[in-house]
C-alpha cells in the first residue's frame, strides 16, 4: 500500500527532451511559466498551449501518464474555476435566486476557463521536467544554476547534495517504514482502527525506530563520505559534464520565438477578446 | 494433527500489473506440534514472503493458512489474535525497539493481547529470563543496550506473548559465534520446556543441522524437499545446484562418500569422528 505513493516519477527514455540538457529544461520551464501568466489574452494563450503540446508530444512518454498526474490538482482547478465564474463584469448570465449578489457573467465564464487552463498548462509542463529528468541531473543542474549565488556566501554545492541525498533515501525509507511496521504489526500493533487520536499513538511504534533508522544511516553516509575523501564542492570536478547541443538551441529558439509571439498579442490584440 | 497447514499456498506479488511476479507458488507443508522446522532456500526463493503468510501479514492470492485446523482468514477481523498464536520475529529484529525501557518494549505484545499490566511485566520478565537478558538491564533504554542485547531484548518482545508457533527468520545473522550459539541453544530450550513449534529461516546450515528436526527447501518459490535434516542434507549435490550448501562436515562426508569409502553423510563433527576414527584405526585399505 505504502509503494504506490510515486515520488520522483522519472520515466527513462531517449526523446529529444530527454536528451537536452537539464539546466536548458529548467531554464525553458522557467521561462514557459512566466509567459503563462503574461498571456493575457486567448490567442496568447492559444499559442502557450500549442507549444506545450509540441513538448508533450517530443517527449515520448505516454499522454495517458501525464493526465494522470493532472488527477491530483483537478479539485484545485475544479475549486478555482466556480471561484472564478462568480468574479468578472460583462452581461449576466444567471443570478442565484436567492443570494442576488452571487451572479454569473460571461467574463466570469471567461476568467473560469482562461485560469484553468493556465493551471493544467503549468502541471503538464512541469511534468515535462520531472518525466524527462532524473532526480540527479535536476539538482546537478540546479547546483549550476545556482553557482552565481556563492557571491552571496550561499553553500549552493551542499544544498545540492542535501537534496539528492534526500531523494535517494525516499525509497529506502519508504521500505524501511514497510518492515517495521510489519514487525509491530506481528506484535500485534493495531493501526487500522480506531479514532483519530489513537491512530496517530499507534504511529509511534513506527516513528520511532524509523527516526533512529534514519539516524543511523545518516551517520553511516557521512562516514562512507569521508572515507572517500569528500570535502564539500571545493575543487570538486563532474563526471557528468553538461553540453549545450544543437537540440537545445533549436528548443530554445522555438520557446523565444513563441514567447516573443505571446508579448505581440498581448501587445496588439485588445484585452477585451477574452 | 498439523498445528500449522499450508495447503496450495500461492503468493502474488503486483498482480494484474507488468510487475507481477509469484514469489510463493503452489506450496503444501504441514508443521507438526513441537517440532524444529528449519528452512532454506537461496534468496529470493520465497522463504520470507513464506512466511509472512503464516500469521497473516500477507493474505496469499490463493490456497489457505490453516492453523489448528482452522483458515486463519476465515474472520480477517480477527487476524491480530493469529498474530499472536504465531509469533514472527524478523530479520534484525532489533530495528523494531521503540520505548522508553527495555520492560516496556517487551510489554509491547503483551499489551497488545489486552492483557493488564500485572500479567505483562510477568510474563515481560520471565521472556527475558529465556533469552538470558539479565534483570538489571530491563530498566535501561533499549539503545543503551549492546547489539546482542538488544537482538535478545526483540526477540524477547516476541516470546512475551507466548506464541504457539515461533517464527525467527535470520535470528543469528551478524551475531559473533558465542553469541550464536547462546541464541539457538536458547530457543532450543523454549522449545524442549514449552512444547512449541519453531520454525528456523536461516542460510547457516550448521545452525539448521544442528537445530531442525525437518527441513524444508524452497528453490524459485516452490517447496522442493521437505525432510528429516539427514535426508536433505544427504542430497548435496541437489542442494548445490539450487545455490545452497550443506555442512562443512556433511560436504566433507559425501565427498569421502564420492570417493567409495563406507560413511555416510552425518550432520555434526562427534559423528563424524564416531565414523571415520574406526576407518583410520584398520588403516591403509583404500578403496
Amino acid at each position: 500500500m505504502i509503494r504506490n505513493i510515486t515520488l520522483g516519477q522519472f520515466i527513462p527514455g531517449h526523446s529529444l527532451i530527454h536528451r537536452m540538457d537539464p539546466r536548458m529544461k529548467i531554464a525553458l520551464t522557467f521561462a514557459f511559466i512566466i509567459f503563462l501568466f503574461i498571456a493575457s489574452n486567448f490567442a496568447g494563450m492559444l499559442l502557450m498551449v500549442a507549444l506545450m503540446f509540441v513538448v508533450l508530444l517530443c517527449s515520448g512518454v505516454p499522454l495517458s501518464l501525464y493526465f494522470k498526474s493532472l488527477k491530483g490538482i483537478l479539485f484545485i482547478v475544479l475549486f478555482t474555476a466556480v471561484l472564478n465564474l462568480f468574479y468578472g463584469g460583462g452581461t449576466v448570465v444567471w443570478r442565484c435566486p436567492f443570494f442576488p449578489v452571487m451572479q454569473i457573467t460571461d467574463g466570469g465564464i471567461g476568467n473560469a476557463v482562461f485560469v484553468s487552463v493556465r493551471i493544467v498548462c503549468l502541471i503538464l509542463y512541469s511534468s515535462v521536467l520531472t518525466f524527462t529528468t532524473s532526480p540527479t541531473e535536476l539538482t546537478d543542474a540546479l547546483e549550476r544554476i545556482m553557482k552565481p549565488l556563492k557571491v552571496l556566501h550561499i553553500k549552493v554545492h551542499e544544498i545540492a547534495m542535501m537534496m539528492t541525498i534526500a531523494l535517494r533515501f525516499v525509497p529506502t525509507l519508504l521500505e524501511e517504514t514497510d518492515k517495521i511496521m510489519s514487525a509491530q504489526k506481528a506484535r500485534g500493533a493495531d493501526m487500522e482502527s480506531g479514532g483519530v487520536m489513537q491512530r496517530i499513538r499507534s504511529l509511534i511504534p513506527v516513528l520511532v525506530p524509523l527516526f533512529v533508522s534514519s539516524f543511523r544511516r545518516a551517520y553511516d553516509l557521512a562516514m562512507a563520505m569521508e572515507c572517500r575523501c569528500y570535502h564539500g564542492g571545493e575543487g570538486r570536478t563532474k563526471m557528468k559534464q553538461f553540453h549545450l547541443t544543437k537540440v537545445d538551441a533549436g528548443a530554445a529558439a522555438c520557446t523565444a520565438l513563441i514567447c516573443a509571439a505571446v508579448i505581440f498579442c498581448t501587445a496588439y490584440f485588445p484585452a477585451s477578446l477574452r | 494433527m498439523f498445528v500449522l497447514e499450508i495447503k496450495d499456498l500461492t503468493y502474488t506479488y503486483g498482480g494484474g500489473t507488468p510487475f507481477e511476479k509469484t514469489a510463493v507458488d503452489h506450496v503444501n507443508v504441514g508443521v507438526e506440534k513441537g517440532e524444529f522446522l528449519g528452512i532454506i532456500g537461496h534468496t529470493g526463493s520465497g522463504k520470507s514472503t513464506l512466511i509472512q503468510t503464516l500469521n497473516g501479514l500477507l493474505r496469499p492470492t490463493s490456497g489457505t493458512v490453516l492453523l489448528n485446523g482452522k483458515d486463519i482468514w476465515a474472520e480477517p477481523k480477527k487476524i491480530r489474535a493469529v498474530r499472536f498464536q504465531v509469533g514472527m520475529v524478523f530479520q534484525y529484529p532489533e530495528h523494531q525497539l521503540f520505548e522508553e525501557t527495555v520492560l516496556k518494549d517487551i510489554c509491547f505484545g503483551p499489551s497488545n493481547m489486552g492483557l493488564d499490566q500485572k500479567q505483562c511485566e510477568e510474563r515481560a520478565r520471565r521472556a527475558a529470563e529465556f533469552v538470558g537478558l539479565p534483570d538489571e538491564l530491563l530498566g535501561k533504554s533499549p539503545f543503551e543496550l549492546s547489539g546482542g542485547q538488544k537482538r535478545r531484548a526483540a526477540i524477547a518482545g516476541v516470546i512475551a506473548m507466548e506464541p504457539e508457533v515461533l517464527i525467527l527468520d535470520e535470528p543469528t545473522a551478524g551475531l559473533d559465534p558465542q553469541g550464536r550459539d547462546m541464541l539457538l541453544s536458547q530457543i532450543s530450550d523454549y522449545r524442549t520446556k514449552k512444547g512449541n513449534t519453531v520454525l528456523l529461516v536461516s542460510h547457516s546450515m550448521e545452525d539448521i543441522a544442528r537445530c531442525a528436526d525437518r527441513v524444508l527447501v524452497m528453490n524459485e518459490g516452490k517447496a522442493v524437499m521437505l525432510d528429516t535434516a539427514g535426508e536433505v542434507f544427504a542430497r548435496g549435490r541437489e542442494l548445490e545446484r539450487m545455490g545452497l550448501r550443506v555442512p562443512q562436515i556433511t560436504g566433507i562426508m559425501l565427498d569421502l562418500m564420492e570417493k567409495g569409502y563406507p560413511v555416510h553423510p552425518v550432520l555434526t563433527v562427534d559423528r563424524a569422528v564416531g565414523e571415520l576414527l574406526p576407518l583410520l584405526r584398520k588403516g591403509g585399505d583404500r578403496p
